[in-house]
C-alpha cells in the first residue's frame, strides 16, 4: 500500500457525459483532484504534465483505445510505473482478464455508482504494492 | 436343407493327399472316390439279382441238357439209373424255380442279399454236383461216342456257368468243382493214358475258367459301384439343385428388397433438401442431388467425375486434403465440418458437412457420402445476434451510466439540497433507471448462458460467508421493502466450489424477491443444512405464496406472476430463470415449497466440497 492517501486522478475518456459525473463523483464524492483528457492522443502529454498517483482509461474510444493507450504508457519511463484503472462497459469475464494481463491495477465496470467510485478507487489504490 | 446332403469327400481326399486343389486328383482317384459311395450292401444285392436274373438260363439249359443226355443214355443196362439222374435233375431244377420264385416274391432283396447268395451258392452247388453225378456214376461203362458226348457236355455245362455265375466266382467255382470234380476223378483212374492226360487238362481248364469268372466278377462289382455311386451323385446332384433353386429365389427376393431400399434412399437423397454428394474414395465425385446442385449452382455433369476440391475454396485445399486422408484412414463420420464453399457465380458459402465413409466387409471404403447444408445466412444470424448484444452491452449501458450516475450524484446530497418534490422525481428516475439497466443485465446474463458462453470461475468458499456477504449486500434493499433477513440457526460450517460471484448474484434474486413479497415489518430466514452429499441452501418468506397457475413456469423466462404485482415491486422476470441456469451450472438444483404456517420457501442444493 502506498504511503500516501489517493488524490491525483487522470481520467481519459471521449465521452464528455461520463467525464462530468466522474469528475463530480471523484470531486464532490472522493474530495480528489482530477485532470480529465478527451482526446486519448493527447494523453501522454497530459499525463506527463499533471504528474497523476493513478490513471483511469476508458476502454472503448476512437483513434486510440484503452489498451493501445496503456501500452504506450508502459513503453514511456515517465508513465509506465503509473497505476491503470479501466473502467469498461465490457462485462465479459475475458475482456477482464486480458486487462488484468496486461498489467491493470483494477477495473471498474460501467455502469458504475459515482457515490461508490471514489471508495472504489481507494481499494484499489490500497491494494497497490 | 442341410439335412441328408453328405460332406464334399473330394476335398478331403485332395486335402489327404496333400494337393490343396481338386482339379489336381487323379481321374483314377476320382473315380476311387466316386466308387466309395456306393453303399456295399446294394451293390451285392445287385449282384445276387444279377445272379438270380440269369437263373432261368442256368435252370434251362441244365433242363434241356440233361433231358437230351436222359435220352442218351438210356438205351443201355443202366436205364433205371439214369432215369433216377433224370429224376434228381428235374427235382434240382424245380427247387431252383421255387427259389427263383421265392426271390421275386421277397420284400427284401437288399437286406437279405447275403442270405439270397448262399441259396444261389446251395442251388449252383447241387446243379454242378447232379452233372458231376452223371460223369461218376455213367462215365466209365458208356461207349467211346457216348464218352465224347459227355465230355463234350461237361465242358459245355461248365463253360455255361461263366456267365451264369459270373457275378460271384466263388460259387461258379462251386458250381465248376460240382461238375469237373468227379470227372476228374473218373478220367485218372480210368487206366488210360489218353484219359489220364486229358484230367490233368481238367483242373487246368478249370483253373483257367474259376480265374476269368474271379475277373467277371470284379467288373460286375466295380460295375455295381459306379451305377450306385453316380445314382448317389445323381441325387446329391438333384438336392443341390433344389437347394440352389432355393437360394437363387432367395437371392432374388434379396435383390428386389435392396433395389427397393436402394429406391428409396435414392428418393431420400434426390428429394432432401440438403445438398447430397456420393463420393469415390479418392475425393472424386460420383453423384450429386439437386439440393446440390441448385445450393452450388453447377449442374450435376459438371460435377460428377470430377475433384470436390472445385467446391472447396482453394486456401482451404491443404487442409481439406488432410482432412479427407484422415476421414479414408479412420472411416469414421464426421459431423459439423464447416467448410467454405465456392459456388458456380464465384459466390462463397459456408457450408456445414456430415461425412459418412461407406466401408464393405473387408473395411475398405467404397464410397464416401457427404450432406451439407448451408448455414451461411444461419452464422451471420449469429453474428449480428452477437453484435446487438455487444451493442446492447455498451450503447445502452454508456447512457444509462450518465443517467444512473447523475441523478445518484443529485440524490446522494453532494450536489447541495435539493427540494423534496424534484428529489422525489429524481429518485424515481434513479429507481427506473436502475430497473432498466437490471433488464439489459439479465437479458445479456441468460444470453451468455444460452449460447453456452458464460465462463464460471468456481473457489471453494464456505456457504456461511456466501450467505453472511449476500445478505449484507442486500440489506439495502431490504430496507426499501421494510423487511428484515435473518439467518435461521447455525449456519453449518460447509464449503462449496461455485462462482462466487454468480452465487451473490442467485442470492440476491432470491434474497429480492423474498423481500419484495414479505408482508412490511416481515422477516426473510435464511437456513443452510446438510442434504445428502450437498448443502442446502432455504429462502424462508411469510408472503402470500406463488400462484397455483404460475408454479409450472416459475422457472421460465419472463415469468411473472401478475402484472400489478410486477409493477408495484420492479422485476424483470428473468431473474429465476437465471437463478436456475446459473445453479445449473454449478452442479446444482433448484427448487420451492409452500412454507408451513404461510409463505414460500426458495431453496437450492449444490454439492458439497470434500478435500
Amino acid at each position: 500500500m502506498p504511503d500516501r492517501p489517493l488524490n491525483r486522478i487522470c481520467y481519459v475518456e471521449d465521452d464528455e457525459d461520463i467525464q462530468r459525473i466522474v469528475r463530480l463523483s471523484l470531486e464532490r464524492v472522493g474530495k480528489m483532484t482530477v485532470a480529465v483528457v478527451s482526446d486519448p492522443t493527447q494523453a501522454i502529454a497530459t499525463i506527463a504534465e499533471f504528474r497523476p498517483d493513478l490513471v483511469m482509461l476508458d476502454w472503448m474510444m476512437p483513434v486510440l483505445d484503452g489498451p493501445a493507450l496503456f501500452r504506450q504508457m508502459k513503453l514511456r519511463p515517465d508513465t509506465s510505473a503509473l497505476p491503470v484503472v479501466f473502467i469498461t462497459a465490457k462485462a465479459a469475464q475475458r475482456d477482464l482478464d486480458e486487462l488484468k494481463a496486461l498489467g491493470a491495477a483494477g477495473t471498474i465496470s460501467k455502469p458504475f455508482s459515482p457515490k461508490d467510485l471514489p471508495d472504489q478507487l481507494r481499494a484499489i489504490w490500497a491494494s497497490l504494492p | 436343407m442341410r439335412a441328408g446332403l453328405p460332406p464334399a469327400r473330394v476335398n478331403h481326399t485332395s486335402t489327404a493327399n496333400g494337393t490343396d486343389t481338386g482339379l489336381e486328383v487323379s481321374t483314377q482317384a476320382v473315380e476311387a472316390e466316386i466308387r466309395d459311395r456306393a453303399d456295399p450292401q446294394q451293390v451285392l444285392a445287385d449282384r445276387v439279382a444279377q445272379l438270380y436274373r440269369q437263373m432261368p438260363i442256368a435252370i434251362g439249359a441244365t433242363f434241356i441238357a440233361g433231358g437230351i443226355a436222359t435220352f442218351e443214355l438210356q438205351g443201355r443196362w443202366l436205364k433205371e439209373l439214369v432215369y433216377i439222374w433224370w429224376g434228381i435233375v428235374v427235382t434240382f431244377s424245380a427247387a431252383a424255380s421255387l427259389l427263383l420264385y421265392a426271390y421275386y416274391r421277397s420284400a427284401d432283396k437288399v437286406d437279405g442279399a447275403p442270405q439270397w447268395l448262399r441259396w444261389v451258392g446251395i442251388a449252383a452247388l447241387g446243379n454242378g454236383a447232379s452233372w458231376g453225378l452223371a460223369g461218376g456214376v455213367f462215365f466209365r461203362s458208356l461207349s467211346d461216342e457216348q464218352q465224347v458226348f459227355l465230355a463234350f457236355l461237361f465242358a459245355g455245362m461248365a463253360s455255361v456257368g461263366i456267365p451264369v455265375y459270373a457275378a460271384s466266382w466263388p460259387i461258379f467255382a462251386l458250381y465248376a468243382a460240382g461238375i469237373l470234380g468227379p470227372f476228374f476223378y473218373v478220367l485218372l483212374t480210368f487206366g488210360n493214358r489218353l484219359f489220364v492226360e486229358i484230367a490233368l487238362l481238367v483242373p487246368l481248364f478249370y483253373v483257367i475258367n474259376v480265374v476269368i469268372a474271379y475277373r467277371l466278377t470284379q467288373v460286375f462289382h466295380s460295375g455295381y459301384r459306379l451305377r450306385h455311386a453316380y445314382g448317389k451323385l445323381t441325387q446329391d446332384h438333384r438336392l443341390l439343385n433344389r437347394r440352389l433353386e432355393k437360394q437363387l429365389v432367395e437371392l432374388e427376393e434379396a435383390r428386389r428388397q435392396v433395389e427397393a431400399s436402394g429406391r428409396k434412399l435414392a428418393l431420400f437423397a434426390e428429394r432432401a433438401p440438403i445438398a447430397v454428394l456420393e463420393l469415390q474414395p479418392d475425393g472424386t465425385v460420383a453423384e450429386v442431388n439437386s439440393a446440390a446442385e441448385i445450393l452450388f449452382g453447377y449442374a450435376a455433369s459438371e460435377l460428377v467425375g470430377g475433384p470436390l476440391k472445385k467446391l472447396v475454396v482453394p486456401d482451404f485445399h491443404a487442409e481439406f486434403d488432410r482432412t479427407w486422408r484422415q476421414l479414408v484412414t479412420m472411416r469414421e463420420s464426421v459431423a459439423g465440418l464447416k467448410i467454405r464453399n465456392p459456388r458456380r457465380d464465384g459466390a462463397e458459402l459456408i457450408c456445414e458437412w456430415t461425412v459418412t465413409p461407406l466401408v464393405n466387409f473387408q473395411r475398405e471404403v467404397i464410397a464416401v457420402i457427404a450432406q451439407g447444408r448451408d448455414v451461411t445466412a444461419q452464422l451471420e444470424a449469429e453474428r449480428m445476434k452477437k453484435e446487438f448484444t455487444s451493442t446492447l452491452s455498451h450503447e445502452l449501458r454508456t447512457p444509462l451510466t450518465s443517467i444512473i450516475g447523475s441523478l445518484q450524484l443529485i440524490n446522494s446530497g453532494v450536489m447541495g439540497d435539493v427540494e423534496k418534490e424534484i428529489a422525489e422525481l429524481t429518485t424515481v428516475a434513479e429507481r427506473n433507471g436502475q430497473r432498466l439497466l437490471d433488464l439489459i443485465n439479465d437479458i445479456l446474463d441468460i444470453e451468455k448462458i444460452e449460447s453456452g458462453k458464460l465462463t464460471l470461475t468456481p473457489e471453494v468458499t464456505p456457504v456461511d460467508e456466501l450467505v453472511r456477504e449476500s445478505m449484507v449486500l442486500n440489506k439495502g434493499f431490504g430496507e426499501r421493502f421494510k423487511v428484515r433477513f435473518q439467518s435461521l440457526g447455525d449456519i453449518a460450517d460447509r464449503k462449496v466450489n461455485v462462482d462466487r460471484k454468480r452465487l451473490l448474484q442467485v442470492m440476491t434474486n432470491l434474497l429480492s424477491n423474498a423481500a419484495k413479497f414479505s408482508p412490511e415489518g416481515g422477516v426473510v430466514e435464511i437456513s443452510t443444512e446438510d442434504a445428502g452429499p450437498s448443502v442446502r441452501v432455504g429462502i424462508h418468506d411469510r408472503g402470500s405464496g406463488i400462484p397455483e397457475a404460475f408454479r409450472t413456469r416459475i422457472f421460465g423466462r419472463f415469468a411473472q406472476a401478475d402484472s400489478t404485482a410486477t409493477r408495484q415491486k420492479g422485476g424483470t422476470g428473468l431473474g429465476l430463470a437465471i437463478c436456475k441456469r446459473l445453479i445449473e451450472l454449478m452442479h446444482g438444483r433448484i427448487g420451492f415449497e409452500d412454507r408451513p404456517g404461510g409463505g414460500t420457501t426458495f431453496w437450492f442444493e449444490l454439492p458439497r466440497h470434500t478435500t
